[in-house]
Protein backbone atom coordinates (compact mmCIF):
# COMPACT_ATOMS: atom_id res chain seq x y z
CA UNK A 1 0.00 0.00 0.00
CA UNK A 2 3.23 2.54 0.45
CA UNK A 3 3.26 2.43 -3.87
CA UNK A 4 0.67 5.32 -3.95
CA UNK A 5 1.70 9.14 -2.72
CA UNK A 6 -1.54 9.28 -0.98
CA UNK A 7 -0.82 6.47 1.33
CA UNK A 8 2.66 7.41 2.21
CA UNK A 9 1.57 11.27 2.96
CA UNK A 10 -1.85 9.69 5.12
CA UNK A 11 1.13 8.09 6.96
CA UNK A 12 3.25 10.92 7.83
CA UNK A 13 0.48 12.58 8.76
CA UNK A 14 -1.21 10.46 10.77
CA UNK A 15 1.97 9.95 12.84
CA UNK A 16 2.88 13.90 13.25
CA UNK A 17 -0.91 14.62 14.10
CA UNK A 18 -0.27 11.15 16.71
CA UNK A 19 3.04 12.46 18.76
CA UNK A 20 0.52 15.92 18.67
CA UNK A 21 -2.41 14.81 19.92
CA UNK A 22 -0.89 11.81 22.65
CA UNK A 23 1.02 14.57 24.41
CA UNK A 24 -1.73 17.94 24.31
CA UNK A 25 -4.17 15.27 24.92
CA UNK A 26 -2.45 13.65 28.30
CA UNK A 27 -2.57 17.18 29.63
CA UNK A 28 -5.64 18.06 28.50
CA UNK A 29 -6.88 14.51 30.58
CA UNK A 30 -4.71 15.67 33.83
CA UNK A 31 -6.77 18.98 33.85
CA UNK A 32 -10.10 17.55 33.23
CA UNK A 33 -10.69 19.43 29.94
CA UNK A 34 -12.05 16.41 27.81
CA UNK A 35 -14.78 18.77 27.29
CA UNK A 36 -12.77 21.34 25.87
CA UNK A 37 -10.92 19.11 23.40
CA UNK A 38 -14.19 18.22 22.35
CA UNK A 39 -15.67 22.01 21.82
CA UNK A 40 -12.16 23.26 20.15
CA UNK A 41 -12.46 20.56 17.63
CA UNK A 42 -15.70 21.08 16.38
CA UNK A 43 -15.42 24.46 16.77
CA UNK A 44 -12.86 23.81 14.32
CA UNK A 45 -15.46 22.38 11.84
CA UNK A 46 -17.09 25.93 11.71
CA UNK A 47 -14.22 27.58 10.59
CA UNK A 48 -13.19 25.28 8.09
CA UNK A 49 -16.67 25.41 6.38
CA UNK A 50 -16.72 29.46 6.96
CA UNK A 51 -12.37 29.02 5.22
CA UNK A 52 -14.03 27.30 2.54
CA UNK A 53 -17.15 29.62 1.51
CA UNK A 54 -14.45 32.18 1.59
CA UNK A 55 -12.27 30.11 -0.48
CA UNK A 56 -9.21 29.33 2.02
CA UNK A 57 -7.82 26.19 3.00
CA UNK A 58 -9.92 24.33 5.42
CA UNK A 59 -7.02 24.21 7.07
CA UNK A 60 -6.31 27.83 7.90
CA UNK A 61 -10.13 28.48 8.96
CA UNK A 62 -10.11 25.75 11.75
CA UNK A 63 -7.11 26.84 13.09
CA UNK A 64 -8.17 30.80 13.22
CA UNK A 65 -11.37 29.72 14.88
CA UNK A 66 -10.41 26.63 17.49
CA UNK A 67 -7.37 29.80 18.05
CA UNK A 68 -9.68 32.35 18.91
CA UNK A 69 -12.42 29.67 21.01
CA UNK A 70 -9.18 28.27 22.65
CA UNK A 71 -8.14 31.73 23.97
CA UNK A 72 -11.85 32.90 25.13
CA UNK A 73 -11.74 29.67 27.23
CA UNK A 74 -8.33 29.81 28.37
CA UNK A 75 -8.91 33.21 29.77
CA UNK A 76 -11.61 32.05 32.00
CA UNK A 77 -10.64 33.95 35.20
CA UNK A 78 -9.98 30.98 37.96
CA UNK A 79 -12.62 30.50 40.61
CA UNK A 80 -11.62 32.49 43.51
CA UNK A 81 -9.91 29.29 45.07
CA UNK A 82 -8.91 27.92 42.37
CA UNK A 83 -12.03 25.86 41.35
CA UNK A 84 -12.92 26.94 37.89
CA UNK A 85 -15.64 28.23 38.21
CA UNK A 86 -18.10 28.50 35.48
CA UNK A 87 -15.66 26.70 33.05
CA UNK A 88 -18.14 23.91 31.36
CA UNK A 89 -20.40 27.04 30.95
CA UNK A 90 -18.47 28.89 29.18
CA UNK A 91 -17.23 26.47 26.78
CA UNK A 92 -20.95 25.03 25.98
CA UNK A 93 -21.89 28.39 24.86
CA UNK A 94 -18.20 28.72 22.90
CA UNK A 95 -19.30 26.19 20.88
CA UNK A 96 -23.56 26.71 20.51
CA UNK A 97 -22.20 29.97 19.17
CA UNK A 98 -19.61 28.74 16.74
CA UNK A 99 -21.70 25.80 15.26
CA UNK A 100 -24.51 28.09 14.77
CA UNK A 101 -21.88 30.30 12.72
CA UNK A 102 -20.58 26.68 10.97
CA UNK A 103 -24.03 25.66 9.94
CA UNK A 104 -24.57 29.51 8.50
CA UNK A 105 -20.94 28.98 6.42
CA UNK A 106 -22.22 25.78 5.01
CA UNK A 107 -25.22 27.18 3.74
CA UNK A 108 -23.31 30.34 2.26
CA UNK A 109 -20.87 27.99 0.68
CA UNK A 110 -23.39 26.36 -0.94
CA UNK A 111 -22.23 22.82 -1.04
CA UNK A 112 -23.71 22.02 2.23
CA UNK A 113 -23.78 18.34 2.50
CA UNK A 114 -20.91 16.61 1.08
CA UNK A 115 -18.55 19.56 2.11
CA UNK A 116 -19.94 18.68 5.70
CA UNK A 117 -18.82 15.40 5.74
CA UNK A 118 -15.59 15.83 4.73
CA UNK A 119 -14.78 18.17 7.49
CA UNK A 120 -16.81 16.14 9.78
CA UNK A 121 -15.24 12.69 9.01
CA UNK A 122 -11.58 14.12 8.11
CA UNK A 123 -9.98 12.93 5.18
CA UNK A 124 -7.11 11.39 5.95
CA UNK A 125 -6.53 10.38 2.59
CA UNK A 126 -6.53 13.43 0.24
CA UNK A 127 -3.72 14.81 2.49
CA UNK A 128 -1.45 16.59 -0.14
CA UNK A 129 2.05 17.71 0.49
CA UNK A 130 1.28 21.34 1.46
CA UNK A 131 -1.52 20.03 4.11
CA UNK A 132 1.68 17.68 5.52
CA UNK A 133 3.81 20.73 5.76
CA UNK A 134 1.37 22.97 7.39
CA UNK A 135 0.80 20.03 9.61
CA UNK A 136 4.58 19.64 10.62
CA UNK A 137 4.77 23.23 11.10
CA UNK A 138 1.81 23.07 13.60
CA UNK A 139 2.91 20.44 15.30
CA UNK A 140 6.39 21.70 15.87
CA UNK A 141 4.92 25.16 17.18
CA UNK A 142 2.98 23.21 19.91
CA UNK A 143 5.42 20.86 21.07
CA UNK A 144 8.12 23.51 21.30
CA UNK A 145 5.42 25.63 23.38
CA UNK A 146 4.49 22.66 24.83
CA UNK A 147 8.00 21.55 25.90
CA UNK A 148 9.04 25.49 27.24
CA UNK A 149 5.75 25.58 29.33
CA UNK A 150 5.54 21.84 30.18
CA UNK A 151 7.24 21.76 34.29
CA UNK A 152 5.27 24.96 35.13
CA UNK A 153 1.67 23.38 33.52
CA UNK A 154 2.38 20.43 35.26
CA UNK A 155 2.93 21.70 38.54
CA UNK A 156 0.06 24.12 37.81
CA UNK A 157 -2.32 20.84 36.66
CA UNK A 158 -1.45 18.99 39.85
CA UNK A 159 -1.67 21.75 42.65
CA UNK A 160 -3.25 24.73 41.61
CA UNK A 161 -3.52 26.65 44.83
CA UNK A 162 0.36 25.55 45.43
CA UNK A 163 1.69 26.85 42.17
CA UNK A 164 0.12 30.32 42.46
CA UNK A 165 1.36 30.70 45.92
CA UNK A 166 4.81 30.05 44.60
CA UNK A 167 4.12 32.42 42.23
CA UNK A 168 3.23 30.66 38.71
CA UNK A 169 1.83 32.74 36.66
CA UNK A 170 -1.38 30.21 36.31
CA UNK A 171 -3.72 32.23 34.01
CA UNK A 172 -0.97 33.17 31.51
CA UNK A 173 0.06 29.85 31.03
CA UNK A 174 -4.14 28.03 30.84
CA UNK A 175 -4.33 30.59 28.02
CA UNK A 176 -1.09 29.20 26.00
CA UNK A 177 -1.73 25.70 27.04
CA UNK A 178 -5.28 26.50 25.44
CA UNK A 179 -4.25 28.05 22.57
CA UNK A 180 -1.67 24.88 22.04
CA UNK A 181 -4.80 22.87 22.86
CA UNK A 182 -6.65 24.50 19.86
CA UNK A 183 -3.88 24.23 17.39
CA UNK A 184 -3.70 20.46 17.91
CA UNK A 185 -7.25 20.03 17.60
CA UNK A 186 -7.59 21.65 13.91
CA UNK A 187 -4.60 19.34 12.98
CA UNK A 188 -6.09 16.46 14.75
CA UNK A 189 -9.26 17.30 12.82
CA UNK A 190 -7.30 17.05 9.48
CA UNK A 191 -6.71 13.38 10.07
CA UNK A 192 -9.28 12.24 11.93
CA UNK A 193 -12.06 15.17 10.95
CA UNK A 194 -14.03 17.25 13.13
CA UNK A 195 -16.60 14.88 14.78
CA UNK A 196 -13.78 12.03 16.28
CA UNK A 197 -10.83 14.53 15.86
CA UNK A 198 -10.69 14.29 19.82
CA UNK A 199 -11.02 10.69 20.42
CA UNK A 200 -7.53 10.82 19.03
CA UNK A 201 -6.55 13.27 22.06
CA UNK A 202 -9.14 11.57 24.50
CA UNK A 203 -8.56 7.88 24.34
CA UNK A 204 -5.27 7.28 24.31
CA UNK A 205 -4.55 10.16 27.48
CA UNK A 206 -7.21 8.64 29.26
CA UNK A 207 -5.66 5.03 28.60
CA UNK A 208 -2.21 6.39 30.05
CA UNK A 209 -3.97 8.11 33.15
CA UNK A 210 -5.97 5.36 33.66
CA UNK A 211 -3.04 3.14 34.18
CA UNK A 212 -1.88 5.16 36.77
CA UNK A 213 1.25 6.39 35.20
CA UNK A 214 3.56 9.01 36.34
CA UNK A 215 4.26 12.10 33.90
CA UNK A 216 7.41 10.95 31.77
CA UNK A 217 5.59 7.08 31.41
CA UNK A 218 2.31 8.57 30.69
CA UNK A 219 2.90 10.79 27.92
CA UNK A 220 4.77 8.20 25.91
CA UNK A 221 2.20 5.16 26.44
CA UNK A 222 -0.27 8.13 25.42
CA UNK A 223 2.08 9.22 22.38
CA UNK A 224 2.27 5.47 21.24
CA UNK A 225 -1.25 4.32 21.83
CA UNK A 226 -2.40 6.91 19.55
CA UNK A 227 0.22 6.10 16.98
CA UNK A 228 -1.27 2.54 17.38
CA UNK A 229 -4.25 4.00 16.82
CA UNK A 230 -4.33 6.02 13.29
CA UNK A 231 -1.62 3.63 12.14
CA UNK A 232 -3.93 1.12 12.46
CA UNK A 233 -6.94 2.57 11.00
CA UNK A 234 -5.10 3.69 8.15
CA UNK A 235 -4.10 0.09 7.85
CA UNK A 236 -7.48 -1.54 8.83
CA UNK A 237 -9.27 1.21 6.46
CA UNK A 238 -6.96 -0.32 3.61
CA UNK A 239 -7.65 -3.71 4.23
CA UNK A 240 -11.50 -3.54 5.12
CA UNK A 241 -13.86 -0.71 3.59
CA UNK A 242 -14.53 0.92 6.71
CA UNK A 243 -13.41 4.56 7.06
CA UNK A 244 -10.86 5.26 9.09
CA UNK A 245 -12.58 7.29 12.02
CA UNK A 246 -14.22 4.42 12.23
CA UNK A 247 -11.32 2.37 13.48
CA UNK A 248 -9.81 5.06 15.67
CA UNK A 249 -12.75 6.00 17.19
CA UNK A 250 -13.39 2.45 18.26
CA UNK A 251 -9.74 1.44 19.31
CA UNK A 252 -9.84 4.67 21.43
CA UNK A 253 -13.10 2.91 22.96
CA UNK A 254 -10.92 -0.30 23.36
CA UNK A 255 -8.35 0.98 24.73
CA UNK A 256 -9.35 2.28 27.44
CA UNK A 257 -11.87 -0.33 28.45
CA UNK A 258 -8.51 -2.45 28.67
CA UNK A 259 -6.97 -0.26 30.62
CA UNK A 260 -9.76 -0.40 33.14
CA UNK A 261 -10.09 -4.08 32.99
CA UNK A 262 -6.28 -4.19 33.43
CA UNK A 263 -6.73 -2.02 36.42
CA UNK A 264 -9.48 -3.84 38.16
CA UNK A 265 -7.63 -7.48 37.37
CA UNK A 266 -4.50 -5.90 39.09
CA UNK A 267 -6.39 -4.76 42.25
CA UNK A 268 -8.24 -7.99 42.94
CA UNK B 1 14.48 47.73 44.49
CA UNK B 2 14.85 45.86 47.68
CA UNK B 3 17.91 43.83 48.38
CA UNK B 4 17.03 40.46 49.82
CA UNK B 5 20.02 39.65 51.59
CA UNK B 6 19.76 43.06 54.25
CA UNK B 7 16.49 43.29 54.27
CA UNK B 8 16.39 39.19 55.55
CA UNK B 9 19.19 40.28 58.36
CA UNK B 10 17.08 43.28 60.10
CA UNK B 11 15.10 43.38 62.63
CA UNK B 12 11.62 43.09 60.19
CA UNK B 13 11.86 39.39 60.21
CA UNK B 14 8.79 38.22 60.70
CA UNK B 15 5.18 39.22 60.07
CA UNK B 16 4.82 42.95 59.53
CA UNK B 17 1.10 44.32 58.96
CA UNK B 18 0.75 48.15 58.63
CA UNK B 19 -2.93 49.23 58.37
CA UNK B 20 -4.26 46.42 56.97
CA UNK B 21 -7.64 46.44 55.95
CA UNK B 22 -8.94 43.02 54.46
CA UNK B 23 -11.92 41.69 53.03
CA UNK B 24 -13.14 38.29 51.53
CA UNK B 25 -16.51 38.82 50.08
CA UNK B 26 -18.70 40.48 52.41
CA UNK B 27 -16.70 39.56 55.66
CA UNK B 28 -14.36 41.85 56.89
CA UNK B 29 -11.62 39.86 58.21
CA UNK B 30 -8.95 42.75 59.21
CA UNK B 31 -10.07 46.01 59.85
CA UNK B 32 -7.01 48.64 59.90
CA UNK B 33 -4.69 45.95 61.97
CA UNK B 34 -1.14 46.77 62.63
CA UNK B 35 1.43 44.54 63.82
CA UNK B 36 4.49 42.93 64.49
CA UNK B 37 5.06 39.36 65.24
CA UNK B 38 7.88 36.78 64.98
CA UNK B 39 7.63 33.91 62.87
CA UNK B 40 10.28 31.77 64.50
CA UNK B 41 8.78 28.26 66.15
CA UNK B 42 5.33 27.55 65.49
CA UNK B 43 2.27 30.24 65.11
CA UNK B 44 -1.41 29.22 65.70
CA UNK B 45 -3.61 31.19 63.99
CA UNK B 46 -6.50 30.97 65.53
CA UNK B 47 -10.35 32.02 65.15
CA UNK B 48 -14.10 30.75 64.74
CA UNK B 49 -15.53 29.11 61.33
CA UNK B 50 -15.35 32.04 58.72
CA UNK B 51 -13.26 34.50 60.87
CA UNK B 52 -10.70 34.38 57.91
CA UNK B 53 -7.49 32.67 58.61
CA UNK B 54 -7.41 30.59 55.60
CA UNK B 55 -7.96 34.69 53.51
CA UNK B 56 -5.36 35.67 56.13
CA UNK B 57 -2.51 33.56 54.64
CA UNK B 58 -3.37 33.72 51.28
CA UNK B 59 -2.74 37.12 51.86
CA UNK B 60 0.32 37.07 53.19
CA UNK B 61 0.90 34.74 49.28
CA UNK B 62 -0.48 37.59 47.48
CA UNK B 63 -3.38 35.24 46.35
CA UNK B 64 -6.03 37.84 47.43
CA UNK B 65 -5.36 41.24 47.02
CA UNK B 66 -5.30 43.85 50.30
CA UNK B 67 -8.31 46.44 50.19
CA UNK B 68 -5.32 48.75 52.28
CA UNK B 69 -1.94 48.86 54.28
CA UNK B 70 1.05 46.46 53.20
CA UNK B 71 1.81 42.97 54.77
CA UNK B 72 5.23 42.39 55.15
CA UNK B 73 6.89 38.99 55.41
CA UNK B 74 10.25 38.84 56.45
CA UNK B 75 10.46 41.90 55.42
CA UNK B 76 9.75 41.12 51.85
CA UNK B 77 5.87 42.26 50.07
CA UNK B 78 4.28 39.21 49.05
CA UNK B 79 5.13 38.78 45.70
CA UNK B 80 8.70 38.60 46.71
CA UNK B 81 8.45 37.02 50.44
CA UNK B 82 6.34 33.83 48.93
CA UNK B 83 10.01 32.21 47.24
CA UNK B 84 10.65 31.54 50.76
CA UNK B 85 6.99 30.28 52.05
CA UNK B 86 5.86 26.90 51.58
CA UNK B 87 2.28 26.61 51.56
CA UNK B 88 -0.37 23.69 51.76
CA UNK B 89 -4.10 25.02 51.22
CA UNK B 90 -6.98 23.77 53.49
CA UNK B 91 -8.50 20.98 50.55
CA UNK B 92 -5.15 19.15 49.53
CA UNK B 93 -5.52 19.23 45.83
CA UNK B 94 -8.18 16.63 44.21
CA UNK B 95 -6.88 17.29 40.87
CA UNK B 96 -5.16 14.35 39.18
CA UNK B 97 -5.65 11.72 41.57
CA UNK B 98 -4.71 8.91 39.46
CA UNK B 99 -1.57 9.99 39.19
CA UNK B 100 1.09 8.51 42.12
CA UNK B 101 1.61 10.64 44.96
CA UNK B 102 5.36 10.90 43.73
CA UNK B 103 4.37 12.81 40.66
CA UNK B 104 2.90 15.62 42.58
CA UNK B 105 5.95 16.41 44.71
CA UNK B 106 8.06 16.13 42.22
CA UNK B 107 6.38 18.31 39.90
CA UNK B 108 6.74 20.73 42.88
CA UNK B 109 9.68 20.27 43.05
CA UNK B 110 11.19 22.08 39.72
CA UNK B 111 7.51 23.59 38.70
CA UNK B 112 8.95 27.31 38.83
CA UNK B 113 11.36 26.34 35.79
CA UNK B 114 10.69 27.12 32.13
CA UNK B 115 11.84 24.26 29.38
CA UNK B 116 12.47 21.00 29.95
CA UNK B 117 14.52 18.99 32.59
CA UNK B 118 18.13 18.32 31.27
CA UNK B 119 18.59 15.70 34.26
CA UNK B 120 16.13 13.98 36.16
CA UNK B 121 18.36 12.56 38.74
CA UNK B 122 18.30 15.91 41.15
CA UNK B 123 14.82 16.30 40.97
CA UNK B 124 13.88 12.51 41.72
CA UNK B 125 15.96 12.31 44.59
CA UNK B 126 14.82 16.15 46.01
CA UNK B 127 11.32 14.53 46.04
CA UNK B 128 12.65 10.83 47.75
CA UNK B 129 13.99 12.89 50.17
CA UNK B 130 10.94 15.23 50.97
CA UNK B 131 8.57 12.72 51.30
CA UNK B 132 11.21 10.36 53.37
CA UNK B 133 10.91 14.08 55.84
CA UNK B 134 7.50 13.81 55.57
CA UNK B 135 7.43 9.77 56.39
CA UNK B 136 5.02 9.17 53.10
CA UNK B 137 7.48 7.27 51.55
CA UNK B 138 5.92 4.14 52.07
CA UNK B 139 3.06 4.91 50.00
CA UNK B 140 4.73 7.34 47.72
CA UNK B 141 4.20 5.24 44.66
CA UNK B 142 0.37 4.68 45.39
CA UNK B 143 -2.21 7.22 42.79
CA UNK B 144 -2.82 9.83 45.03
CA UNK B 145 -6.89 9.39 45.28
CA UNK B 146 -6.28 5.99 46.98
CA UNK B 147 -5.01 7.56 49.51
CA UNK B 148 -6.60 8.49 52.79
CA UNK B 149 -6.75 11.80 54.32
CA UNK B 150 -3.92 11.45 56.72
CA UNK B 151 -1.41 10.26 54.18
CA UNK B 152 -2.50 12.64 51.13
CA UNK B 153 -1.59 16.08 53.90
CA UNK B 154 1.69 14.41 54.02
CA UNK B 155 1.94 14.39 50.75
CA UNK B 156 1.01 18.13 50.92
CA UNK B 157 3.14 18.78 53.52
CA UNK B 158 6.22 17.24 51.51
CA UNK B 159 5.07 19.58 48.36
CA UNK B 160 5.06 22.31 50.71
CA UNK B 161 8.65 21.60 51.53
CA UNK B 162 9.54 21.74 47.90
CA UNK B 163 12.04 24.65 46.92
CA UNK B 164 13.47 24.81 50.54
CA UNK B 165 11.13 27.20 52.36
CA UNK B 166 12.18 29.36 55.71
CA UNK B 167 8.44 29.61 56.78
CA UNK B 168 5.36 27.04 55.96
CA UNK B 169 2.03 28.35 56.14
CA UNK B 170 -0.09 25.32 56.79
CA UNK B 171 -4.07 25.62 56.65
CA UNK B 172 -5.49 23.17 58.95
CA UNK B 173 -2.92 20.17 58.80
CA UNK B 174 -4.48 18.76 61.51
CA UNK B 175 -8.05 18.50 59.76
CA UNK B 176 -9.05 15.09 59.08
CA UNK B 177 -6.66 13.34 61.37
CA UNK B 178 -7.76 10.84 63.99
CA UNK B 179 -5.96 11.30 67.35
CA UNK B 180 -3.04 9.24 66.88
CA UNK B 181 -2.30 11.11 63.55
CA UNK B 182 -2.73 14.37 64.81
CA UNK B 183 -0.05 13.73 67.28
CA UNK B 184 1.89 12.25 64.60
CA UNK B 185 1.74 15.20 62.70
CA UNK B 186 2.27 17.47 65.56
CA UNK B 187 5.13 15.65 66.55
CA UNK B 188 6.45 15.90 62.64
CA UNK B 189 6.09 19.69 62.50
CA UNK B 190 8.11 20.71 65.92
CA UNK B 191 10.63 18.49 64.36
CA UNK B 192 10.38 20.44 61.38
CA UNK B 193 11.31 23.66 63.37
CA UNK B 194 13.87 22.04 65.68
CA UNK B 195 15.58 20.62 63.06
CA UNK B 196 15.60 22.88 60.19
CA UNK B 197 15.00 25.71 61.97
CA UNK B 198 11.66 26.30 59.92
CA UNK B 199 8.86 28.51 61.14
CA UNK B 200 5.60 27.87 60.80
CA UNK B 201 2.15 29.23 60.77
CA UNK B 202 -0.49 27.04 61.06
CA UNK B 203 -4.54 27.21 61.41
CA UNK B 204 -6.36 24.73 63.52
CA UNK B 205 -9.50 23.99 65.65
CA UNK B 206 -7.31 21.66 67.51
CA UNK B 207 -6.05 23.90 70.55
CA UNK B 208 -5.36 20.64 72.55
CA UNK B 209 -3.45 18.55 70.62
CA UNK B 210 -1.08 21.70 69.86
CA UNK B 211 -1.03 22.55 73.60
CA UNK B 212 2.86 23.07 74.78
CA UNK B 213 3.99 22.71 71.07
CA UNK B 214 2.96 26.46 69.68
CA UNK B 215 5.50 29.20 70.47
CA UNK B 216 2.10 31.71 70.09
CA UNK B 217 -1.27 31.77 69.08
CA UNK B 218 -2.35 34.69 66.87
CA UNK B 219 -6.04 35.23 67.17
CA UNK B 220 -8.41 36.55 64.89
CA UNK B 221 -11.54 38.09 65.78
CA UNK B 222 -13.77 41.32 64.89
CA UNK B 223 -11.37 42.74 62.17
CA UNK B 224 -8.81 42.56 64.70
CA UNK B 225 -5.26 40.22 65.28
CA UNK B 226 -3.79 39.54 68.84
CA UNK B 227 -0.87 37.74 69.93
CA UNK B 228 -0.42 35.70 72.82
CA UNK B 229 2.69 34.47 74.01
N1 LIG C 1 -14.04 34.44 47.44
C1 LIG C 1 -14.92 34.68 48.39
N2 LIG C 1 -16.10 35.26 48.10
C2 LIG C 1 -17.00 35.53 49.06
N3 LIG C 1 -16.79 35.24 50.33
C3 LIG C 1 -15.66 34.66 50.69
C4 LIG C 1 -14.65 34.33 49.75
N4 LIG C 1 -13.61 33.77 50.38
C5 LIG C 1 -13.97 33.72 51.66
N5 LIG C 1 -15.19 34.26 51.87
C6 LIG C 1 -15.88 34.39 53.14
O1 LIG C 1 -14.95 35.00 54.03
C7 LIG C 1 -15.03 34.42 55.30
C8 LIG C 1 -13.67 33.93 55.74
O2 LIG C 1 -13.31 32.78 55.01
P1 LIG C 1 -12.05 31.91 55.39
O3 LIG C 1 -12.04 30.70 54.54
O4 LIG C 1 -10.85 32.77 55.36
O5 LIG C 1 -12.39 31.51 56.91
P2 LIG C 1 -11.59 30.55 57.88
O6 LIG C 1 -11.29 31.34 59.10
O7 LIG C 1 -10.45 29.95 57.19
O8 LIG C 1 -12.69 29.47 58.21
P3 LIG C 1 -12.51 27.90 58.56
O9 LIG C 1 -12.15 27.81 59.99
O10 LIG C 1 -13.87 27.33 58.31
O11 LIG C 1 -11.48 27.35 57.65
C9 LIG C 1 -16.08 33.33 55.22
O12 LIG C 1 -17.29 33.86 55.74
C10 LIG C 1 -16.23 33.06 53.75
O13 LIG C 1 -17.53 32.70 53.42
MG1 LIG D 1 -9.97 28.09 56.58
Amino acid sequence: MFEFDFMRHAFVGAAVVSVLAGTVGWFLMLRRQAFAAHALSHIGFSGAAGAVWLGFPPLSGMVVFSLMAGFVIGAEREGERGVPAQRDSTIGLVLAASLGLGAWFLHMSNRGSSLATTLLFGDVLGIDLRTLEALCGVAVLCLGLLAFLGRRLLFASLAPEVARARGVPARLVSVVFMAVAALACAACAEVAGALLAFSLMIGPAATALKLGLGPLAGIALSVGLALGLSWGGLMLSWVTDAPVPFWIGLGAALSYALADLWRRFRSL
Amino acid sequence: MVDTKRVCCQPERGLVLRDVTLTAGSTCVLRDASLTVPLSGMTLLSGRNGAGKSTLLRAMLGLVPLQGGEILTHGLPPAQARQHIGYMPQSVTDAALLLPAVSHVRAAVDGLRWGLPLRLRPRREEADRLLALTGASAFAHRPLGLLSGGERQRVGLAQALAGNPDLLLLDEPLAALDHAGQEQTVRLLGDLTARLGIGIVLTSHETEALAGVVTRVMQLADGGLHVRV
